[in-house]
């Protein structure tokens, strides 16, 4: 994947250049938000790591631009970092436009995982394959195979499925689940997701997929290792 | 100096010019009257002398007083002095009497004098005698005039002596209640809590107070822009130590996924963690630049649920990683709250619990309301906190002692700080586990 790193520190910069370029990225650089600008709107990049406080055109002024700018190039994931917690806010009312953030320090481990969830989403963005380690979902045809051998699942089972496979290690709520299941028929009690979620794990954990309970929240899809 | 007082020191201040007041008063008012009773009396005596008088009989060799003792003791009676007088002829000899009775001064009338131990008033007539005038002195004990004038003096200045005990009453009752605004000014003050450094409301304060309701404003503005100032400051330089620490943890973070040989690997571990630690620093420092009384706080209408179900995702990974059952039992409550301060609150409940509790333990995060008052606790099945120390804990760098971990000894500080900037309470208990529950309460509404 090809990411764009926008950030004025250099140490950080290059940090956050190596680690990425280890999980396999083609990754640019540049501390300045006027060249951020400038080589998205000449190329396309798989997701842009913005940082805020930037020198002369802050982090706000490049998303802004990065937002109205460029049609038809197709959406380009930001996932922004911030030092500062006054800005925390406006960021997590995501009436910036990012689609993710992250506040410094952070662990690297942590802004891995982020960035693989955004290209994730970005890729299957529309996409009709969803894949999960040896879980392949076909959204159009629906249908599942597991190693490569067709999986049957209720529709109730597919729709929570589908549910935790788009926040894949991230905690869902039970309430969560149930809104995007509800359009399937009546009303899901807690107990039934229950159900659905203990039925998921008897055909899935067998192939190493896990699904961790969080006890009085709801459910978490772990990564596949 | 002693702290002075406004009333001791206007009845200081008054109480010489009303004594003199009353002095001259009493002066003013006492001559009038004691010298018309004074010129009574001495008329009384000078009728004695007269009626003495009457009673020579001049003869050719001699003067003769003849006086029946009836008489005489007629004229020497008086219910309170003794009477004295003396009869002399125009030679100035000796006729009848009291010898020795001194006679006034020559052309005085009446005067006072001492005679037979006693003082006494002596007034002088003269009696025809013949062809020649004798002379009569009359004199008496002053008893009469002394309780007379005594009795003036006590009725002219009774009513006086009233007047300045009113005054002086009005002086120190009305002192206290022309202060009343004063007192009413250090009340508002005094029921103030510390962080309050809103200007003082003038539009109710009376005219004379003005002056010091607008030097206490200046004097609020200015230490409250000096607590603005220092918090800026404190979050300043929280925000620039964000950046590096997170290219520090990035490079040691680089480093430890490369294969190290020891003892490199463990150093470059213990810098990791040095620059996580450092890293929560930077944040609790914040906070308590935030929360910092004298500091006014945004509130704003929040869930506490909401709340803790935008900070659960990372806290359960956290726990994952430290293998730690981590769970919720969240119930609604609306507060008012600034959303940041709790959620620093929130985060050294939690990083205090996870810190402290072992590998498969069990970590509870609850909201909703107890008794109407919304609550947020965490509680831990660690090793608890010790009652003893429960008051300690929530003090700036104190530490339990023998306690392992990494912590810096603001955490709990910074909660209790963000808990009373909420007017919140903050309560350690044991859990049902033994372990330790922090809970904070807010209040109702």
């Amino acid at each position: 994947m090809r990411l764009l790193i926008v950030e004025d520190d250099a140490p950080l910069a290059s940090g956050l250049q190596r680690i990425l370029e280890a999980e396999g990225h083609a990754v640019d650089v540049t501390p300045r938000g006027e060249e951020a600008v400038l080589a998205a709107s000449q190329e396309k990049f798989d997701l842009v790591i913005l940082d805020i406080g930037l020198p002369q055109m802050d982090g706000f002024e490049v998303l802004r631009r990065l937002r109205a700018g460029g049609p038809g190039r197709g959406p380009m994931p930001v996932l922004v970092l911030t030092a500062r917690d006054a800005v925390d806010d406006r960021v997590r009312g995501l009436d910036l436009g990012a689609d993710d953030y992250m506040v410094k320090p952070f662990a690297m481990p942590e802004l891995t995982a982020r960035v693989r969830a955004l290209l994730r989403r970005s890729q299957s963005h529309g996409g009709p394959r969803i894949a999960h380690g040896p879980l392949q979902l076909d959204t159009v045809a629906r249908r599942a195979f597991l190693k490569g051998e067709p999986l049957e699942l209720a529709a109730r089972e597919w729709a929570v499925l589908e549910v935790l496979l788009a926040r894949v290690e991230k905690i869902v709520s039970k309430e969560a689940i149930i809104q995007a299941v509800a359009g399937w028929g009546d009303d899901l009690s807690p107990n039934a997701i229950e159900v659905y979620v203990s039925r998921l794990r008897s055909k899935l954990e067998p192939a190493g997929i896990r699904i961790r309970t969080v006890r009085g929240f709801g459910y978490m899809l772990e990564e596949y290792k | 100096m002693a702290a002075r007082s406004l009333r001791a020191h206007l009845l200081r201040m008054l109480l010489p010019p009303i004594a003199a007041a009353l002095a001259l008063g009493a002066v003013i008012s006492y001559f009038p009257t004691i010298e018309p009773a004074t010129q009574a009396y001495d008329q009384a005596l000078v009728d004695i002398g007269l009626a003495l008088g009457s009673h020579v009989r001049v003869t050719q060799t001699e003067y003769r007083f003849e006086l029946p003792p009836a008489v005489e003791q007629v004229l020497r009676t008086d219910r309170f002095d003794r009477i004295y007088y003396r009869v002399m002829s125009p030679a100035g000899l000796e006729i009848a009497g009291d010898p020795g009775l001194p006679s006034p001064p020559s052309e005085a009338v009446a005067h006072n004098t001492v005679y037979d131990g006693n003082k006494v008033r002596v007034v002088s007539v003269l009696a025809p005698c013949g062809r020649s005038t004798c002379t009569v002195l009359v004199a008496e004990t002053m008893v009469k005039r002394e309780r007379l004038a005594r009795d003036l003096l006590l009725q002219s200045i009774l009513p006086e002596l009233l007047i300045a005990a009113a005054t002086l009453l009005i002086v120190w009752f009305g002192v206290k209640r022309g202060l009343r605004p004063l007192a009413r000014l250090s009340e508002e003050i005094k029921a103030r809590s510390a962080g309050d450094l809103r200007p003082i409301d003038a539009a109710g304060a009376p005219e004379e107070t003005r002056p010091l309701v607008g030097a206490l404003n200046g004097l609020l503005d200015e230490v409250s822009a000096a607590s603005r100032k220092q918090q800026r400051f404190l979050a300043d330089a929280a925000h620039q130590l964000r950046t590096p620490l997170a290219g520090l943890q990035a490079h040691a973070e680089l480093a430890l996924a490369q294969p190290l040989p020891e003892p490199s690997r463990a150093q470059v571990e213990r810098v990791h963690q040095a620059t996580i630690r450092t890293g929560r620093l930077a944040n609790q420092l914040l906070a308590l630049a935030r929360a910092e009384p004298g500091v006014r706080i945004s509130l704003a209408p929040l869930d506490l649920k909401s709340l803790v179900e935008g900070e659960a995702d990372a806290w359960v990974h956290q726990a994952l990683a430290r293998d730690i059952d981590f769970g919720f039992e969240l119930e609604a409550a609306q507060i008012q709250g600034d959303a940041f301060l709790l959620r620093e609150a929130l985060a050294n409940l939690v990083h205090n619990a996870l810190e402290y509790s072992q590998r498969g333990a069990r970590v509870t995060v609850r909201t909703g309301r107890r008794e109407r008052a919304a609550f947020i606790e965490v509680e831990d099945d660690g090793p608890g906190i010790a009652p003893a120390e429960r008051g300690r804990v929530l003090e700036r760098f104190y530490r339990v002692p023998g306690t392992s971990g990494t912590g810096s000894g603001l955490g709990l500080a910074i909660v209790r700080e963000i808990a009373s900037s909420h007017g919140a309470s903050i309560a350690i208990t044991d859990s049902a586990s033994g372990g330790c529950r922090v809970a904070i309460t807010f209040p109702h509404g």
